[in-house]
């Protein structure tokens, strides 16, 4: 760890304070790029405080998450998937994918000798995966655990499965409980699983980058194993995940850097549950929009925020660059209703403004 | 009495009928042919070991049999490690009393502080399957101890060689002792992954047979390799005959600096 690596982990230390932590994992990731401009999540996520836990503490306890049963049934489903040595899996994949009948190598790397630590089992899948490469052989990978840098941090991430050697290419396998039913899932689910295959496909290249092997090695093609029709009997397609790679990639390598965005915490301050909270997190700049919730937990904290300063970041993102740049809703207001008079610069917004005000007067008549 | 040998050599016709058989779908014949087996084979056990003991009354109440040897029981019959939903999913198909599921979590600690406390007071106990690279215990197996070293050890392959060994297991004695719903639900779950071995539809113990041995062909050798080489080194480097049932465990060293 060199000088810099470390006063930074020290640093995001001192602001976790004693604040509840909470583990990245590719649902984070994925929705971490939804609002990569955000420096006040970007904060919390790289000093990996539990979002839920700062958001009930300011009083707007987020609304959303999975249901307990939802959790449940993909255990299940998952641990159904994965019995006797990944044996569904296995079927699934001669079936529909075409491995072949010698490859039926599994390894399980939920933990190396009852070990369970991140960095232990990361290096394991690591030494794993580079003789799988060698040697080729080595089918399944269970609950390996790979790593990506965030901001700055690095975040440890678990795929369901990562299956080697279709057509010698490791593939992300997801397993998902929802149904695909005549062929066709909820689109949003598929989705959103795409978006957590395609952070797993970039921790895996960035793992085989660290081998010295060709990233390219990893499929852009991850598999999906869901539920066939309304049954328990699970089934398998291949999903292209390149343009989510492209997207994510993308966003990852843009993310602010977070030693800059540490110099906006005013010093001292934690995120340590209790009286100073709501005045450090008050100081640090959110870029609060719609989208926000239903990717981030402190999205009602947020909103609220936005509407006490007249933000018009509540209107979403469509609406601000058709306002080009005016970011209160007063000046909006103001400009729309003749009140206050536009410099050269908002001119034309101005006049769109007033014109938008008169056909709305006239709707209303 | 025939000798052994003689019985031997019959034996051996009969598996290659018995697998003709099952393999071309003749599933009468194959049912008729294994039923002779089981008797030379039985024959054979006389022979080489002597008549049998009269075997102890089987009917006992149920809340006499401890946990420990329900468990033995079905493993006894899976022949190979198993993880506890198969246990139990095993023991309600094929034997009677009650198996409370919670009851099993805390088996292998429980063998493993008995053993400690006095080694080898008890013929056997429920002990760990053993990874063949870290000779540490496999997530989630339970294994025997009176099994020969290799037999408990579980390498990359293992896990499928295991599946279809369990699954011959059970339709051998599914053949012999007559199929129940329940016997053919579990068989199900092992057959379902096994090329040919269901039609989708139904389930036959004879057909699970000839396809999972077909399969089990293609990675016995290797498998068996890797866990005799993995069972020898284990002799060799653990001298604590507790590791040697219950695996060695990697130490969790100082976390925080783990985690970083
Ligand atoms: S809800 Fe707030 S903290 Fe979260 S991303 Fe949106 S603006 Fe940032």
């Amino acid at each position: 760890m060199t000088l810099a690596e470390k006063t930074l982990t020290t640093r995001l230390d001192e602001l976790r304070g004693d604040a509840p932590t909470s583990r990245h994992n590719a649902r984070t990731i994925a929705a971490l790029t939804a609002n990569p401009g955000c420096a006040r999540r970007a904060l919390l996520d790289a000093a990996a405080v539990d979002k839920t836990v700062i958001a009930q503490e300011l009083g707007f306890p987020p609304k959303f998450g999975q249901s307990p049963f939802a959790i449940t049934r993909g255990n299940s489903f998952e641990a159904m998937v994965k019995s006797h040595g990944c044996a569904e899996l296995l079927r699934l994949l001669r079936e529909e994918l075409g491995l072949t009948i010698p490859e039926v190598g599994y390894h399980d790397l939920e933990t190396v000798g009852d070990n369970a630590t991140n960095s232990v089992r990361y290096q394991r899948t690591k030494q794993l995966l580079g003789q799988a490469l060698s040697s080729g052989q080595g089918t399944m990978f269970d609950h390996p655990m790979l790593r990506l840098e965030i901001a700055g941090a690095t975040a440890y991430l678990e795929p369901d499965v990562v299956a080697l050697q279709i057509g010698g290419l490791f593939h992300v396998v997801e397993i998902k409980s929802f149904a695909i039913v005549d062929g066709q899932a909820d689109p949003a689910q598929v989705a959103s699983a795409a978006r957590q295959s395609a952070v797993y496909v970039l921790a895996m290249r960035e793992l085989l980058r660290e081998l010295g092997q060709p990233p390219e090695l990893v499929a852009h093609n991850s598999i999906l194993v869901c539920a066939r029709d309304f049954t328990n009997r699970p089934t398998a397609a291949l999903v292209d995940l390149r343009k989510q790679l492209a997207v994510i990639g993308r966003q990852l390598s843009r993310l602010t850097s977070i030693d800059t965005l540490l110099d906006l915490v005013p010093p001292g301050a934690t995120f340590t549950p209790g009286a100073g909270l709501s005045d450090t997190v008050a100081a640090i700049p959110s870029r609060y929009a719609p989208d926000c919730m239903s990717s981030c937990e402190l999205a009602f904290a947020c909103r609220s925020e936005a509407r006490t300063h007249g933000s018009v970041d509540t209107l979403g993102r469509g609406v601000c660059d058709d306002l080009g740049g005016i970011d209160n809703l007063d000046t909006v207001l103001a400009l729309a209703d003749g009140t206050l008079d536009p410099g050269p610069e908002h001119a034309d917004i101005a006049e769109m403004l007033r014109r938008a005000r008169a056909l709305r007067l006239e709707v209303a008549r | 009495m025939p000798t052994a040998e003689a019985l031997e050599q019959r034996i051996t016709e009969l598996r290659a009928q018995v697998r003709r058989a099952a393999g071309s779908g003749d599933r009468t014949a194959a049912r008729r042919l294994r039923a002779e087996l089981r008797a030379a084979e039985t024959e054979w056990d006389t022979a080489v070991l002597g008549a049998p003991e009269q075997p102890a009354p089987v009917r006992q109440l149920a809340a006499a049999v401890p946990v420990r040897e329900h468990v033995h029981r079905a493993l006894t019959l899976l022949s190979v490690p198993a993880a506890p939903k198969l246990i139990l999913a095993v023991h309600d198909a094929f034997f009677s009393g009650e198996l409370v599921p919670a009851r099993l979590t805390s088996l292998r600690r429980d063998e493993e502080r008995s053993f400690r406390a006095a080694p080898y007071a008890r013929p056997y106990y429920l002990c760990a399957a053993m990874t063949t690279d870290l000779l540490a215990p496999a997530r989630g197996l339970l294994a025997v101890s009176t099994w020969p070293l290799a037999q408990r050890m579980v390498g990359p392959l293992s896990p499928r060689v295991d599946l279809l060994t369990g699954a011959i297991r059970l339709a051998r004695h599914m053949t012999d002792h007559g199929c129940t719903p329940a016997g053919q639900r579990v068989l199900w779950q092992l057959g379902v992954s096994i090329p040919g071995a269901t039609d989708g539809k139904s389930i036959d113990p004879d057909v699970v047979l000839a396809a999972a041995e077909r399969e089990l062909e293609v990675h016995r050798d290797d498998d068996t390799q890797q866990r005799a080489d993995a069972a020898e080194r284990a002799v060799r480097q653990l001298a604590d005959p507790a590791a040697q049932l219950f695996g060695v465990r990697l130490a969790v060293a100082d976390r925080r600096r783990n985690e970083a």
